[in-house]
């Protein structure tokens, strides 16, 4: 009898034993999946983005020696799949990386739509789900347990922009918003909405257009007719080309216009053909030129992980093959990257709950900026906005002042 | 005092005959100078809608001949017109041609990928189930689609043709659109002249007409099947040029769909059969397209954009309800 409790005493332990440093043993590797936008629509900052995560997956393989879990250092690998830009593709992919790629954590896709579509799929399979591209508010009101922001809200997004122009033209007071029926533009135009009343300014226009919009000359015509002092609108990339090309055709000469998501692109410029860019501004998570280092985030008492902005830089242009400075579409899906390591290696762990808690836990500072997020919701809260104007075929950092590169261009030049 | 005026109630809150007097004129005032801004806005709009109808009603004529004479229902329609936009693109930016220039490149190249896709693709399926074309033709634009983001990659692109503009009282237009509507008219003049006035112009006419009887007469049905097929895309091709100088920004691979909606809407509107039908609804549509903007904006608490464009899609329904044959179909 003692000696078959013992027997079971050695197996229980042994087994418990080979259990235990099986549980605690580090994985080979962490995967990161991704329904990456590689083609349709929103290809454009889709590329960005892949640009944007393979530079720090570099950076923390290369540079950093891997992801510090249980003694190890551990590489990461990246996953990711054409979503053509589209719902069905964002869920069917997520749910097959999940299920046949046994990936670690799952990346967004890009913008609100695509981010809110993708997050039940991550939450039925309880995985960590990071939100680079989605900005909308409303993301985060449906109780979802598992996403988490690096993007900063929408409705955020024209606050700096108004605070700017009233900083240089206090009497600056009817602003026109027009902007693209989407759930992203619509948070972001009811935050800039809120913000301009809240400054004293007057909205003497106020309308949306549908998505895939090939034409905005009736609404562009009688946004003219209220004489707007500022323009506020956009909603992506084409339609903010389409919106400043018949602005310009029509006439439309304001102060200020200010376009979400497509004047800040690179690209922006040329596919205007150059002038009729001059002027235009938009809101930035991130520009080449903020100035971001280990020594601020050590004065305002934030950890400092990953590549400097040059390094970044170079890193990204390696990722592509192509000589492009990145726009915030690459440094924030770059910054998750950080994000998830730093998580994981608080936790020791890559169990998504755990991981989960750490992000909710979670401040520190890289070439990107500030990082932290509503423990609950996982809301970016950490993270400020600059903004952005094109000055003589130049992405010029208006604002803060503390981070501008240039001095704002106001009344911007005539189209 | 509650006064009422028209478009809503006054509350005068001064007390005295002459202030009441004083704001009452200011409310017309008001009135008077809103529906002079109405009115502005709706005839800017109108002209605008006319340019564009013009190059809507080209871009959809080559639809009605391929329909008219081999019967086959170009799915593929609107990335043919993508490709008139690359040609446009390419020339202006890397040969630094002007797209007027563009335009007979676009007919030539659009012919080309006719003839190719008639002899590989569709002579085979004139007689085939209408599911098969329609696969067919189908399968022709999403191959357009791929290759052309093979070559010029998925972005948005655009180009910069300083033309000048024309200032009216009531609005501004760039000469680029003018440019376009003037070219789109001239070639469907073109169009009709050839079509009436020339000897494979009329075998055309008369194949659409009977096929049967036109071959009975001594027509080559079968090289006028592919002429017709050939001339419907070099259209197509040539109608994408005339819409980068309408708007030249937005041009990727896959920015063929939304016109091929548009291009079935105006077909159907003009009778599927007729190219000149649909070049006059072209002119229809895009004048109700731009000036229903200004008066579903009339419309307290309603988004008027989204309004405008399902409006076609209720002018169809409503059109095949009361003349399915379209407005110039037999």
């Amino acid at each position: 009898m003692k000696r078959s409790y013992l027997t079971i005493t050695i197996f229980i332990v042994v087994f418990g034993f080979l259990f235990a440093t099986n549980a605690f043993a580090a994985p080979k590797k962490l995967v990161i999946g991704h329904p990456a936008c590689l083609s349709g629509k929103y290809a454009k900052a889709g590329e960005q983005a892949i640009g944007g995560i393979k530079a720090c997956i570099d950076w923390v393989n290369n540079v950093y020696g891997g992801v510090l879990v249980a003694g190890k250092r551990i590489p990461l690998e990246y996953k990711y799949y054409d979503c053509e830009s589209k719902k069905e593709g964002v869920t069917s992919l997520i749910e097959r990386l999940i299920t046949v790629n046994k990936v670690n954590v799952v990346f967004s896709a890009y913008s609100s739509g695509l981010t809110l579509a993708g997050a039940p799929v991550a939450e039925r399979y309880s995985m960590v789900y990071m939100d680079h591209g989605g900005a909308s508010d409303r993301i985060f009101q449906q109780g979802f347990k598992y996403i988490v922001q690096t993007i900063g809200p929408g409705s955020k997004y024209h606050v700096g922009t108004l605070d700017m122009i009233k900083y240089f033209d206090p009497k600056a007071k009817k602003v026109a918003l027009a902007y693209e029926d989407s759930e992203f533009a619509r948070m972001t135009m009811g935050g800039a909405e809120k913000h301009a009343k809240k400054l004293g300014c007057k909205i003497v226009f106020k309308r949306t257009y549908p998505k895939g919009v090939t034409d905005l000359t009736p609404l562009l015509s009688d946004m003219k007719a209220r004489k707007p002092e500022i323009v506020v609108g956009g909603g992506h990339y084409e339609d903010g080309q389409l919106f400043a090309r018949q602005m310009s055709d029509l006439d439309i000469n304001v102060k200020a216009v200010s376009l979400v998501a497509s004047a800040t692109l690179p690209a922006y410029y040329k596919a205007l053909g150059g002038r009729i860019a001059e002027g235009v501004m938009g809101p930035s998570h991130w520009e080449y030129g903020v100035t971001f280092s280990p020594k601020g985030a050590k004065k305002v008492g934030l950890d400092w992980i990953g590549p400097g902005q040059d390094e970044f830089v170079s890193l990204f242009k390696k990722a592509l093959g192509k000589d492009i400075i990145p726009d915030y579409h690459a440094a924030e899906a770059g910054a998750q990257v950080l994000a998830y390591v730093k998580a994981v290696e608080n936790m020791n762990s890559v169990d998504q709950d755990k991981v989960r808690a750490a992000l909710g836990k979670l401040k520190f500072m890289s070439f990107y900026g500030g990082w932290d997020v509503d423990d609950t919701t996982g809301m970016q809260i950490g993270h400020s906005m600059v903004d952005m104007q094109w000055q003589d075929g130049k992405r010029v950092i208006v604002w803060p002042l503390e981070a501008a590169t240039g001095k704002l261009i106001y009344p911007k030049p005539k189209f | 005092m509650k006064i009422f005026v028209r478009g809503g109630d006054f509350i005068y809150k001064g007390n005295t005959q002459e202030t009441l007097s004083e704001s009452l004129s200011e409310v017309f005032s008001n009135r008077v100078k809103e529906e002079k801004m109405i009115l502005t806005l709706l005839a800017g709009n109108l002209i605008h809608g006319l340019l564009l109808g013009g190059v809507y009603g080209l871009a959809t004529m080559g639809l009605s001949l391929i329909f008219g004479v081999i019967n086959v229902v170009n799915v593929g329609h609107g990335q043919f017109i993508m490709v008139g936009a690359f040609v446009a693109l390419t020339m202006f930016t890397v040969l630094g041609l002007s797209p007027v220039i563009a335009i007979p490149a676009a007919l030539i190249i659009g012919m080309a990928l006719g003839f190719f896709f008639f002899y590989t693709v569709m002579r085979r399926l004139i007689r085939a189930p209408e599911l098969t074309s329609l696969l067919a033709t189908f399968a022709m634009g999403i191959l357009l689609e791929e290759i052309a983001k093979l070559i010029f990659g998925a972005d948005f692109r655009g180009y910069y043709w300083a033309v000048g503009k024309i200032t009216l009282p009531i609005t501004t237009i760039p000469m680029s659109k003018l440019y376009a509507f003037i070219g789109s008219i001239a070639i469907a003049l073109f169009l009709y002249l050839w079509f009436s006035k020339t000897r494979i112009g009329t075998a055309i006419r008369s194949v659409m007409e009977d096929s049967e009887g036109a071959r009975v007469c001594g027509v080559n049905v079968s090289w006028i099947h592919a002429l017709s097929f050939a001339i419907g895309i070099g259209l197509t091709v040539m109608s994408g040029v005339l819409l980068t100088m309408f708007i030249p920004v937005g041009i990727n691979p896959y920015m063929g769909g939304g016109y091929t909606l548009k291009a079935f809407v105006i077909a159907v509107l003009g009778g599927l059969t007729s190219p000149y039908g649909a070049f006059f609804a072209g002119l229809i549509f895009g004048l109700i397209e731009n000036g229903a903007y200004t008066l579903f904006a009339l419309i307290p608490g309603v988004a008027p954009f989204p309004l405008t464009v399902s409006l076609a899609f209720w002018m169809l329904f409503f059109l095949l309800l009361v003349k399915p044959t379209g407005l110039l179909g037999k």
